[in-house]
């Protein structure tokens, strides 16, 4: 990648004054859709730090005239952020043991043991993709209901394993390790489940990784489905943020724009600082058997 | 597939063959059962309670009660059942018109970068990171009648446009809003697509007197092609389930003009609580949507390596 590698188009193209106009406004149009992307950000810590009366004129300032940033102290007030967080992080959490270790074992037992009927147990897995999540989720909720789960973190953290695309990755990260490391560790005595805990687990952690900012995101975005099965106090960050922030009619244009700063700029530090890590993530991710 | 065969354990020929023969299968059920237990009541009891409920009139105090077909006579009678598959269906074509070919377009262009593709690739990929409900708050400031848009367009003389109030305007806005939100991930999976493609392709093509399009047309969307076939099923997929964004923006208004399909089931579930209702217009786009998941694996199972 260092060395002059050419794409598709070739250093004799660009010496043709056509061509070379062509991936001038190619490079002007990738400049537009950066800008495009970063100018709303921006928008938001912005206004988040004007003087109310500077958010609400016509036409807007895009850099404020003088800095409020006790607008955040307002805004931290306003909200239990630390709260919410904390029950966003709880239900990640949850859902994620859940998921590495039921999902986990079922994934191992199906890519590595023996056993009569495997096939058709991987399509009883398989053939759940085929349903559009939206189609059941009336029942879903009502179903949660009758099991008494409304308003408790279970209503999270169980189905999260109910997930065939997550065991499924798992499945196929499995079916990558060599067989003859388990039947070495087998021959020692170990029992399956030692070979799950001792051996697999400590192989998957990057396959985990990956797992994790699936979960993770589920739990940091999913902001509908929360406000339907909890309410008030347990809901998670993203819900709180939509009936608190979003919805409120009597906050101030500002301080709702602090708030919004406050929740957006932890992810976008923590993807800046890993995004090598999270996109070789993803990639590992998008390789389906 | 890994079919180790059944690998010789000559440790567990003992003498009693059906007690063996147990103990070699437990350890695999006894993994594999917790799971089945949980997709049997968190996935499959959903789905069939959704199937009786939709015969059901459904009352959480009184109990249930029979209804025979009547939630489903009710749905075919209702005006807003229509407006709703229309607008579901101007909705996954508005973002195949407006988002569909920018990931695309903009992995071919980043690919072509010497410098700064890192940046790029990042910058697209930003807004996909930040939480969906903060983007709410900060677009509909952004079309906002005295918005920084509405200001720009008043700067170049043009009348201003109502983005979200407007009937014309307020769908088309939340499609724009939703691709420049979402198309960093699928430009992620066309780029590595594209960058994997053998640099003397292209070498060949030139030498062979290809200009730089008819190399885009041959050489690069051919081998994306199954990247793309899979993006667009899961788009179709994706959209027309669609219904958190018209919900938190407009709660379905003006008019009805952002009430997709799913919407109307929500909205038919929790503002007026009927739930038969709702779960029999659950099936009913099961029934639709299940064809195209599996015209979907076909095509993911032909494409190999891809989402």
């Amino acid at each position: 990648m260092k060395t002059a590698e050419r794409g598709i188009i070739s250093a004799y193209d660009l010496k043709k004054p056509v061509n070379r106009i062509v991936y001038i406004l190619m490079v002007l149009m990738i400049a537009v859709m950066v800008v495009s992307m970063l100018y709303p950000i921006a928008v938001a810590f912005f206004n988040g730090v004007k003087s109310n009366v500077e958010v609400n004129t016509f036409p807007p300032h895009f850099l404020p005239q003088e800095w409020h940033f006790d607008n955040y102290k307002k805004g931290w007030a306003y909200i239990d952020l630390v709260k919410y967080l904390k029950n966003t992080l709880l239900i990640f959490a949850g859902s994620m043991v859940v998921t590495v270790v039921l999902s986990g074992l079922a994934s191992f037992s199906l890519s590595k043991l023996e056993w009569p009927m495997r096939k058709g147990v991987y399509y009883f897995f398989l053939s759940t993709l085929f349903i559009p999540p939206t189609t059941y989720i009336i029942p879903n909720f009502i179903n949660l209901k009758d099991l008494g789960m409304i308003n408790t973190y279970w209503a999270f953290w169980l189905p999260a394993a109910a997930n065939a695309f997550y065991l499924l990755l798992l499945k196929s990260f499995f079916d990558g390790i060599n067989q003859e490391l388990f039947e070495s560790f087998r021959v020692d005595g170990a029992s399956e489940l030692r070979c799950f805990f001792q051996l697999a687990f400590p192989l998957s952690v990057p396959i985990f990784a990956t797992l994790a900012i699936f979960v993770f995101s589920t739990a940091w975005n999913e902001w509908f489905w929360p406000s339907l099965v909890m309410s008030g106090d347990h809901y998670p960050l993203a819900t709180a943020i939509k009936r608190l922030v979003i919805d409120a009619r009597r906050l101030e244009t500002n301080i709702r724009f602090a708030i919004l700063t406050m929740v957006m700029l932890p992810p976008i530090v923590v993807f800046l600082i890993f995004q090598r890590f999270i996109v070789r993530g993803l990639n590992v991710g998008s390789i389906k058997g | 597939m890994n079919q180790t065969t059944v690998s010789a354990r000559p440790l567990a020929a003992e003498p009693s063959r059906a007690r063996g023969r147990w103990r070699r299968y437990f350890w695999g059920y006894a993994f594999v059962l917790p799971s089945v237990a949980i997709f049997l009541v968190f996935l499959w009891m959903p789905i069939v309670k959704g199937i009786v409920f939709s015969f059901y009139h459904v009352d959480f105090v009184k109990g249930n009660s029979y209804v025979g077909v009547d939630n489903y006579k009710y749905i075919f009678k209702d005006p807003d059942v229509w407006k709703a598959v229309k607008n579901t269906l101007y909705y996954m074509g508005l973002c195949i018109v407006i988002g569909f070919w920018v990931p695309i377009l903009f992995a071919i262009s980043i690919s072509e970068l010497k410098r700064f593709q890192g940046f790029a690739r990042i910058a697209a990929y930003l807004p996909y990171v930040v939480p969906v409900v903060v983007l709410y708050g900060l677009w509909r400031w952004l079309y906002d009648p005295v918005g920084p848009f509405n200001a720009t367009l008043s700067w170049l003389g043009i009348t201003p446009i109502n983005f979200m109030t407007d009937t014309r305007w307020s769908m088309i806005s939340i499609v724009i809003m939703e691709t420049w939100q979402q198309f960093g991930s699928a430009l992620l999976i066309y780029l590595a697509a594209i960058m994997s493609i053998p640099r003397d392709w292209y070498e060949a093509a030139e030498i062979d007197g290809a200009g730089v399009w008819s190399r885009i047309w041959h050489v690069t969307l051919p081998s994306i092609r199954n990247q793309i076939a899979l993006l667009f099923m899961l788009q179709l997929i994706g959209t027309s389930q669609g219904f958190q964004s018209q919900f938190a923006m407009l709660d379905g208004g003006p008019n009805n003009t952002t009430l997709t399909y799913a919407l109307y089931i929500v909205r038919n579930a929790f503002n007026n609580f009927n739930y038969g209702v709702a779960s029999a217009l659950g099936v009913l786009m099961f029934l639709v949507l299940g064809v195209l998941a599996v015209i979907q694996h076909r095509i993911s199972g032909r494409g190999g390596n891809a989402a």
